[in-house]
């Protein structure tokens, strides 16, 4: 793949990538998401406390879903990594249901679950561009410290201790500064409604 | 009518996280379903889930991953059709219940107490919490209780008041071992909620203690 570096060079285009697997199938797009999204979905489920083996088939079974979603993407309403996120995340959880007591008869859907606001409604769609535009004016106004802290302790599940370490701050420090941090959010999606 | 009452920050970091008990995951989904505010919420939270992703490590796939996987990439394209089963409650049922909580399976309604009755919800995988529907009837005085875990409230239609303030349709009630209260639901309508529970009820007084261990809840 004689395209690679270049490729490699624009890393903020994943959103079009997704966008040529959803218009014809394009592998060498799907080759280079894998080999970027692959390796970290795999440490995202390893931290989640899977063994490797299963890590690797929950990063497999995340990037399959990409390809065969990937005409349900809509970059209007996240970026590639957090539609990523998500859908490792739906299948992290289904995983981890299953695993409570082996897998029985019932099929579930975990996306549902995250969407259950879906409803049709006749503004439907003029309601989600207004929260779309709410929700990346909140995010790029929280400061890079505070998207951190939101990261570490929630998506990481590190301790409060290591996040301490982390960010340089004392131990009593870490939960006023999460708390803050969600403050805020609440303040700026307000402000933008 | 406008929700005053939502969940905690933390409680939908968890959510957007993915870390949520099951049962707890649905009571907040039910609120989301009917709060647009703290669904902006979890979606910045989910960005942040993004970001996450692309900053960590990379951990090296196995060498035939890639291979493994294009052999399968021919598999239909379509998200993989899931058969879903059919919702077991209709949406004029029980209003406000979102919809995959609808395809769950239910069991009977119970009586529980003099015109409060629950209807348990059977989630598809187990979970630490219980949840289930709870119907009051128009002015039902709850007995005041407290709890050994955490329980989370969504309330679906009607309205109950306790010391926390007044609670309607998509509001959502937070109680753990710190709280004590005693709801009472509006005069002129019954009140339906969806309740996770983790834990058991604890009824204080004397009555309570007499009653409890009759009560299934």
């Amino acid at each position: 793949m004689p395209d690679r570096n270049k490729e490699a060079a624009r890393p903020a285009d994943w959103e079009a990538r997704i966008g040529a697997i959803a218009a014809h199938q394009d592998r060498t797009a799907f080759a280079a998401l894998f080999e970027y999204f692959a390796p970290r979905i795999k440490t995202y489920m390893q931290r989640s406390g899977v063994n490797d083996v299963r890590a690797e088939e929950l990063a497999q079974e995340t990037m399959l879903a990409v390809w065969r979603k990937a005409a349900l993407f809509d970059p209007a309403s996240a970026n590639a990594a957090t539609w990523i996120f998500a859908i490792a995340r739906n299948l992290r959880i289904d995983a981890y249901r299953r695993e409570r007591r082996g897998q029985i008869g019932e099929t579930s859907d975990v996306a549902l679950e995250f969407h259950a606001d879906e409803a049709p409604q006749p503004d439907a769609s003029l309601a989600s561009a207004q929260s779309d535009r709410r929700v990346r004016a909140a995010l790029a106004a929280l400061s890079a410290e505070q998207v951190r802290v939101i990261e570490l302790s929630f998506f990481e599940e590190k301790a409060h201790s290591e996040i301490a370490k982390i960010l340089g701050i004392p131990l009593g420090t870490v939960k006023s500064r999460m708390r803050l941090a969600m403050k805020r959010l609440r303040t700026l999606l307000e402000e933008q409604s | 009518m406008s929700i005053e009452h939502h969940p905690d920050d933390l409680m939908l970091a968890g959510f957007a996280a993915g870390t949520l008990d099951h049962g707890q995951h649905v009571a907040i989904a039910t609120h989301l379903a009917a709060c647009p505010k703290c669904r902006d919420f979890v979606r910045v939270l989910e960005q942040t889930g993004g970001a996450m992703l692309s900053r960590l490590p990379p951990a090296p796939m196995s060498s035939t991953a890639f291979e493994h996987i294009q052999s399968r990439l021919t598999e239909p394209m379509s998200p993989a059709p899931i058969a879903l089963s059919p919702a077991s409650v209709s949406e004029s049922e029980i209003p406000g219940l979102p919809e995959f909580v609808r395809r769950y399976r239910f069991g009977k309604w119970i009586w529980v107490a003099p015109s409060v009755h629950m209807r348990p919800i059977l989630l598809p995988h187990p979970s630490d919490t219980r949840v289930f529907l709870l119907r009051s009837g128009s002015g039902t005085k709850m007995l005041e209780h407290s709890h050994s875990g955490v329980e989370m409230t969504c309330v679906l239609s009607g309205a109950f008041r306790h010391e926390g303030g007044r609670f309607g349709p998509g509001d959502f009630d937070f109680g753990d071992d710190t709280v004590d209260h005693q709801p009472v639901v509006d005069d002129g309508q019954e009140c339906i909620c969806l309740v996770a529970m983790q834990g058991e009820l604890r009824l204080n007084g004397l009555v309570g203690r007499l009653i409890q261990p009759f009560l299934r809840l």
